[in-house]
């Protein structure tokens, strides 16, 4: 007993002496099991590319089945000979390697179950651009033959493409954790644990086994893509009024943009810069006075579902042949020309801003083309240049003019565009046409006032134009700052102070992609289906182009009761405004589309309708959620191992108590 | 990790307890009684100790002396309960004998009262190996496993299995000493247990290496489980961590283990001698 005394006095003092050293390292440190599982499960952000669909079949990425994809990160390096199926980290100058090789080596596309997609604040080294549209995008709509003709040479196409495995965009942090991750992968050759990526991107009708757009939204498994374009008049167009219709003149951008990864849509230059020039000449002519008096009518309209089929254009064309009530005051036939906005944001070349008109028939555009070079001189400026584009040419770039055009040949229209054959925008339609190098709002800047004072003449007609007016007429360079800041970068993003004077954003990031059609497609729809980008611009417009209501004292939205009133700012806090105003939205969908009945139908081509029939019907599958996350995972060796171990360690210590039981009693023969 | 690996880390931690249970006191009822009594007046003193320090929690120091106190205290509370236990045992023993004599039945055994220790003992070990590893064990049976910075060889799960086999073993085992000591007035293994409940806390502080501050909040304002006294809490050391703890906890289990069989053979052999004597002499 006094060796067994000492030594637990021996161990007292160890511990005593230990009590001394003591000091609180920080380390992983839980408060509840909940917390616990968050620490062992690492969240990722990621924009994941999804699954959307057409008449003849699917294009983008989803989880093969049902089930998550789980799978250990490891790099991709060109040389990679891969053992077992691996989730593959790859940097975005990789990325078209990579899927070259995917779709050459069956072994190896064979062991890819999940790609991850480095991103930072830099582009890495040596790329030069990235775009994974076509090199014609949208070439089935041409109103001409498109030939072998690129206007995008850097074009890929993988985004048309069809893929059975997940493809996230990661974020920023979210590169750095992975990357580290996919290097502990590596060193720990012979370890029992590794580290695995689990990808739940499972797409409905992958589980319901709809793979067109047909099937899919006879099921239901899929909402085809769409939005609600914006169009307003200013001055506001009086309906019932005694006064002879004016002819119009339609300018026209669009705010939808695409890219291989859903939310991470930005589109700066091609379609934003333009969208954000159209609103600053909005602004720019509002706060001329006596727009009413001449002889022409403007008319702003803002498509979206451009990037998809040229949704928003050919609906609005449509529904300008039904006389609906998303259109009311317009008349087609008093649409005498259309001028595009494309994209401006890189009209530069050193210091000067040029910038090319595309036009539709040289005999129909001669007036906006001389409207044009009149703006230009009066704003005495030597740095902005304006020339007409190539005549090599086979037509208009990709723009909203051409379902117009196909409408009616004869249609006058022009483009104004920072390029002349080919894009000067190398991330067409990809995640990296953003803010950061990739425009210039002094462009924005030039070819608003350009447009604007362009506009004014056009409207004035053959009128001896009013120079003063004209000089007049400037572009507010710091909302075109306000607007970059608001529409293309997520701070402050749309919870920026323009922005909340308007909407109450639901998301601070603005998104451009199209998204889909919510509920039933209306005029007037209720709010909630609305994106956020569009109802901006609604009350934007609205507020820009309206004149006060004579009720002032009206609450909104009850109290807007006058004719042509409507509420604008309603969602700020109660404090809504009546004014005057012809701003509406129109939806925006494939015309080959019906809504009937809580169910959307694909109507039968229509021979008058010849974009209709190049129409793919573009459809997004539904989704659970889409979750990405990366957890540590034993090898099942071991799992079994531990099995093993907890059975021994209960049946020795059954055995043991069972021999010392019966040797205690056998010692003292009793019990 | 699966379910197999979980039911693995279970079957580790109360492997021996269970083992233990059936083979001795499942066989009587009154030992069922004493297991289930003293794994709830276990609880009660967590509970109680939880309320008592929630005033004083999240404490904001880092300075080591308040974390000595937390830990004297609440080992303190437990032993002053223990000698509680034994005081009433006592009075039922006193009330069992009596009992016996009226209906000329033999008195308690030496063996019986053994058991009953063991299996107070055992209630308290229990309750450790549950509230402090089956607990945790529910991530276990998800597909990821998790290694704490401080000891990466082993899972996390694995170290929260044998520090509660280890735990039990301890409790079961000093509690036999513990009544031994009381009943002979021996001082070394009145002082066993008390000792060895110390060293053993603070050790499993130095395995466990978590954060003093979030181990205290984690056990005493987590609602699901039950607060556990912060004697786990002390010693983060800078070196060793579960390489060096996870032995010495064990050493200190075999100490516990031989001590008490030990002790046990030698009064058993006693009591027959004295038996034999008596026998002997009528």
């Amino acid at each position: 007993m006094d060796d067994s005394k000492l030594f637990v006095f021996l161990l007292c003092l160890f511990a005593q002496f230990c009590i001394s050293f003591s000091a609180s390292d920080q380390v992983n440190s839980f408060q509840s099991v909940p917390d616990l599982e968050k620490s062992m499960y690492m969240a990722i952000d990621g924009y994941p590319c999804v699954r959307l669909l057409n008449l003849s079949g699917e294009i983008g990425c989803s989880n093969p089945g049902r089930a998550n994809i789980v799978a250990p990160v490891t790099r991709f390096k060109t040389a990679n000979k891969l053992a077992e199926p691996s989730a593959l980290l790859v940097s975005i100058d990789q990325f078209e390697d990579l899927f070259a090789r995917l779709s050459d080596d069956a072994d190896f596309s064979r062991h890819v179950v999940g790609v991850l997609v480095e991103s930072g604040s830099q582009l890495p080294n040596g790329l030069k651009g990235f775009s994974p549209d076509k090199k014609f995008p949208q070439a089935e709509f041409a109103p001409y033959q498109s030939g072998k003709f690129e206007w995008n040479p850097t074009g890929s196409g993988l985004m048309w493409r069809a893929y059975n495995f997940p493809v996230f965009l990661l974020s920023n942090s979210s590169t750095l954790a992975l990357q580290e991750i996919a290097l502990r992968n590596e060193k720990r050759e012979k370890s029992y644990t590794v580290d695995v990526a689990d990808f739940d991107l499972v797409m409905q009708t992958t589980k319901s086994g709809t793979r067109d757009s047909e099937t899919c939204l006879r099921e239901q498994t899929c909402l085809p893509l769409g939005g609600y374009s914006v169009w307003s008049a200013l001055p506001p167009i009086v309906v019932s009024s005694s006064k002879k219709v004016k002819p119009m003149i339609l300018t026209v951008a669009s705010m939808d943009a695409a890219s291989f990864f859903r939310d991470k849509s930005v589109g700066a230059d091609s379609p934003i810069s333009g969208l954000i020039s159209l609103l600053a000449v909005v602004d720019a002519l509002s706060r001329v006075d006596g727009l009413g008096d001449l002889d022409k009518q403007l008319v702003f309209a803002v498509f979206t579902g451009e990037a998809w089929g040229y949704l928003g254009s050919r609906r609005f064309l449509l529904e300008l042949d039904q006389h609906s009530d998303a259109v009311s005051g317009l008349d087609l036939a008093l649409i005498e020309t259309v001028l595009e906005i494309g994209s401006v944001g890189k009209g530069f070349a050193q210091d000067d801003k040029t910038f090319f008109a595309h036009s539709t028939k040289e005999s129909a555009t001669n007036g906006t083309l001389s409207a044009l070079k009149d703006a230009l001189g009066s704003l005495k400026t030597k740095s902005i240049k304006i020339s007409r584009a190539s005549k090599s040419n086979p037509g208009l770039p990709p723009s909203s003019l051409m379902s117009f055009l196909k409408k009616n040949p004869e249609t006058s229209g022009v483009v104004l565009e920072d390029f002349d054959a080919t894009f000067t925008n190398k991330f067409y339609h990809s995640h990296l046409d953003d803010l950061s190098a990739n425009i210039n709002s002094s462009a924005i800047v030039a070819a608003a006032s350009v447009v604007a004072r362009s506009l004014y003449i056009l409207a004035s007609d053959k009128k001896e134009i009013n120079n003063s007016v004209l000089n007049t007429i400037n572009i507010n360079a710091s909302l075109v700052k306000e607007l970059l800041g608001c529409l293309l970068s997520c701070e402050p993003g749309l919870s920026c102070e323009l922005v909340n004077r308007y909407i109450a954003p639901s998301a601070s990031c603005p998104s451009h992609y199209v998204g889909v059609v919510l509920g039933e497609p209306s005029s007037q729809p209720y709010p909630g289906n609305v994106g956020d980008v569009p109802r901006f611009l609604w009350n934007f417009l609205a507020d820009k182009t309206a004149i006060p209501s004579k009720n002032t004292s009206s609450a909104c939205p009850k109290g807007c009761s006058g004719n042509g009133e409507m509420c604008v700012k309603a969602e700020t806090d109660g404090k809504g405004v009546c004014v005057i105003s012809s701003t509406r939205y129109v939806p925006a969908y494939s015309t080959r589309l019906k809504y009937e009945s809580e169910t959307w139908e694909v109507l039968p081509h229509n021979s008058s309708d010849t974009m209709g029939a190049a129409d793919p019907v573009w459809t997004e599958s539904n989704w659970d959620t889409i979750r990405l996350r990366v957890y540590t995972v034993q090898d099942t060796r071991f799992d079994s191992w531990i099995l093993l171990l907890g059975v021994t360690v209960t049946v020795l210590s059954y055995i043991i108590i069972v021999i010392s039981k019966a040797f205690i009693t056998k010692a003292l023969k009793r019990d | 990790m699966t379910v197999g690996a979980g039911i693995g880390y279970a079957l580790l931690a109360l492997g021996p307890s269970l083992s233990l249970f059936i083979s001795v006191i499942s066989k009587k009822p009154f030992l069922i009684l004493t297991l289930l009594s003293s794994t709830l007046v276990w609880l009660m003193s967590l509970i109680v100790m939880s309320a008592l320090w929630r005033a004083f929690l999240p404490l904001k120091t880092a300075a080591w002396w308040p974390y000595t106190i937390l830990i004297l205290t609440s080992v303190g509370f437990q032993e002053g309960l223990r000698i509680l236990f034994w005081k009433v045992y006592k009075k039922l023993e006193d009330i069992l004998d009596a009992f016996a004599d009226r209906v000329s039945k033999p008195r308690l055994f030496m063996t019986d009262k053994m058991q009953i220790a063991l299996a107070g003992g055992l209630g308290h070990g229990v309750a450790h190996a549950v509230f402090f590893c089956l607990g945790l064990l529910t991530p276990a049976f998800g597909p990821a496993t998790y290694y704490v910075e401080k000891c990466s060889k082993i899972p996390f799960f694995l170290v929260s299995a044998i520090i509660a086999l280890a735990f039990s073993t301890i409790h079961t085992f000093s509690m036999v000493i513990a009544f031994s000591g009381y009943e002979e007035g021996n001082k070394v293994d009145k002082c066993f247990a008390p000792v060895v409940h110390l060293i053993a806390a603070m050790l499993q502080g130095r395995i466990q290496n978590r954060n003093c501050r979030d181990w205290l909040t984690f056990h005493f304002l987590i609602p699901q489980a039950v607060p556990d006294p912060p004697k786990e809490t002390l010693t983060n050391l800078a070196f060793g961590g579960c390489m060096i703890g996870i032995p010495l906890l064990y050493c200190v289990a075999i100490v516990t283990l031989v001590h008490c069989g030990k002790m046990a053979w030698r009064r058993l052999i006693e009591s027959r001698s004295r038996e034999g004597n008596l026998s002997n002499s009528q």
